[in-house]
């Protein structure tokens, strides 16, 4: 929970990502629409160069991830005052195609509030300054995933 | 000196062999002064070493970074969760 009394869920876990749990944590009495944004294992990619994948890998420096989502949250509420609950969750292991990944959710009075923009700048954060990579895996062989975000001290 | 804790992940894990290094360093390094220090020991590490992040106590560094008593250093690649 925040000082400010209001659900914030952020955590780093192996087992299944239960949206309606986590949903059920950041509905407040006040809350009528949540933005969720989910990414999941692909499993054939067309964009670029088009390439199968067996399976994605991935491994987070857990204390610093779990600070650092704590951050992006407090990002998202300094941006959309709005926002009630947000919840931010990274699954980590050896994840198969079609499976949820990552969740991001924000909740707030109405859908016209930001909710939708406050979502996707929490995704495209946890892209840029949590520290988690994903292996992917195919037939050929395997290979480290590197973003192109250089976050800068303190940041 | 300054006993220092190092902690590896994913492409450098891999590359070192290991997830977590203790390491002597002289009082008052920066976070330059390290990478050198770190170079001069591993210099197979240094292609791996071109885009690395490095954290300090779980916050992000820079080169000028002091490295504090005891400190708990992460060193890795750009990160690509989600």
């Amino acid at each position: 929970m925040q000082s400010s009394g209001l659900p914030t869920v952020f955590a780093v876990i192996e087992d299944e990502i239960d949206l309606n749990a986590l949903l059920a944590r950041i509905t407040l009495v006040s809350t009528g629409a949540a933005a969720i944004f989910t990414g999941m294992v692909r499993g054939e990619t067309k964009r670029g160069e088009e390439r199968q994948t067996e399976y994605l890998e991935y491994e987070a420096y857990i204390p610093m991830a779990e600070e650092k989502m704590r951050q992006v949250a407090d990002e998202i509420r300094a941006q959309w005052s709005a926002v009630e609950g947000i919840a931010i969750v990274q699954r980590i292991g050896m994840l198969y195609p079609k499976t949820p990944t990552v969740l991001i959710a924000c909740t707030a009075a109405h859908r016209d509030t930001g909710v939708f923009e406050a979502a996707r700048y929490g995704i495209d954060r946890l892209k840029e300054i949590v520290p988690i990579w994903k292996k992917e895996v195919s037939p050929d062989g395997g290979f480290w995933i590197e973003g192109e975000y250089a976050p800068k001290a303190g940041e | 000196m300054n006993r220092v804790k190092l902690l590896f992940f994913a492409a450098l894990r891999e590359r070192m062999g290991t997830r977590t290094l203790d390491l002597d360093l002289p009082a008052g390094l920066t976070v330059h002064g390290l990478k050198a220090r770190f170079l001069d020991e591993y210099p197979e590490m240094s292609e791996s070493m071109k885009s690395v992040l490095i954290a300090v106590n779980r916050e992000y560094a820079s080169d000028e970074t002091l490295i504090p008593l005891n400190a708990e250093i992460g060193l890795f690649p750009p990160v690509s969760g989600g």
